[in-house]
């Protein structure tokens, strides 16, 4: 079955490290709509962003990858993942 | 140029069937690519994955590929496979901005900026394609140049003038501040002579506009 047919899986990322609020949840913003998940903020501050997201599991990979580069102005130094499902 | 405009990207010659190009107007990376089937299209030059220029890409039927990781995108810019992951149905949120785009004149002409509605561009007269130069000048002192020529007039981006070899359409794409192409086209049934003195003379202009920047 391709991947965007299964059951959308649904992860919590926690990315910590330094970051800028209003530049990370954009950039989480824009790469969400581009993959097509959805996006929940449950804590965002200078050291944490914790999203909860849903959307076909490569996808949720991608995004992901994506965020833990982030924006020019962050340094994620960690990720943590929590799927959901 | 402010607003909204046609402006013409490449001689639809030298944009064969299976191929892309890529250019530069107004400051703006673009794609021109021609699919298979011969028809145009004009796309922002880069690959929503890693901003590899799509203009490095293969062109697969009615399809692009990126050179970097094979993402492929159909006709209307949107992602339908990605490579790394064979048994995704890629949603449609991943696609790459399109121009709008049409040829007429002997040239592909784009609708910018991304996303203008630019309205419908009037058929040109039929033409045969000359060649397309750029000058390292500013688009007034190059627009100034053509219209010292017999009869010129400048319309939008094409300016058309008398020669001393005949009828010139030229249509006119400001890359960025400093530098402007220029795609030449002259009437059909021209002789090969008569093409290759337009192109000295489009030589001649360059080789006068760069020289007074110079100055």
């Amino acid at each position: 079955m391709p991947a965007s047919r299964r059951p959308a899986s649904r992860a919590t990322f926690t990315f910590s490290g330094q970051i800028r609020p209003d530049s990370f949840a954009e950039f989480a913003a824009h790469r969400a709509a581009r993959l097509s998940i959805a996006l929940d903020t449950v804590a965002l501050d200078a050291t944490a962003a914790r999203l909860r997201v849903s959307g076909a599991p490569d996808l949720l990979d991608a995004f992901e990858m994506a965020m833990s580069l982030g924006p020019a102005d962050c340094l994620v130094r960690e990720v943590d993942r929590n799927d959901n499902n | 140029m402010t607003g909204t405009q046609w402006v013409p990207l490449a001689l639809a010659r030298d944009i064969t069937p299976g191929t892309s190009a890529g250019t530069v107007a107004e400051g703006a990376e673009i794609v021109v690519w021609r699919d298979t089937d011969g028809r145009a299209h004009v796309w922002e030059d880069r690959c929503p994955h890693r901003g590899m220029k799509m203009s490095f890409g293969f062109v697969r039927g009615d399809h692009i590929a990126c050179l970097y990781h094979g993402w492929e995108f159909d006709e209307g810019g949107t992602c339908r496979k990605i490579p790394a992951h064979p048994e995704l149905e890629v949603p449609g949120s991943i696609c790459v901005a399109r121009y709008g785009c049409t040829e007429t004149g002997a040239m592909i002409w784009a609708a910018l900026p991304l996303g203008a509605e630019a309205g419908e561009l009037p058929a040109l007269p039929d033409a045969v394609p000359v060649r397309s130069i750029t000058i390292e000048a500013g688009l007034i002192s190059v627009a100034n140049m053509l219209l010292n020529e017999e009869n010129a007039v400048i319309e939008g981006a094409l300016a058309t003038l008398d020669s001393a070899h005949g009828p010139l359409a030229i249509g006119v794409q400001p890359i960025r501040p400093g530098a402007v192409t220029l795609h030449i086209a002259t009437r059909p049934g021209a002789s090969t002579e008569t093409l290759l003195a337009i192109c000295d003379w489009a030589e001649t202009l360059r080789r006068t506009a760069e020289k007074e920047i110079a100055a």
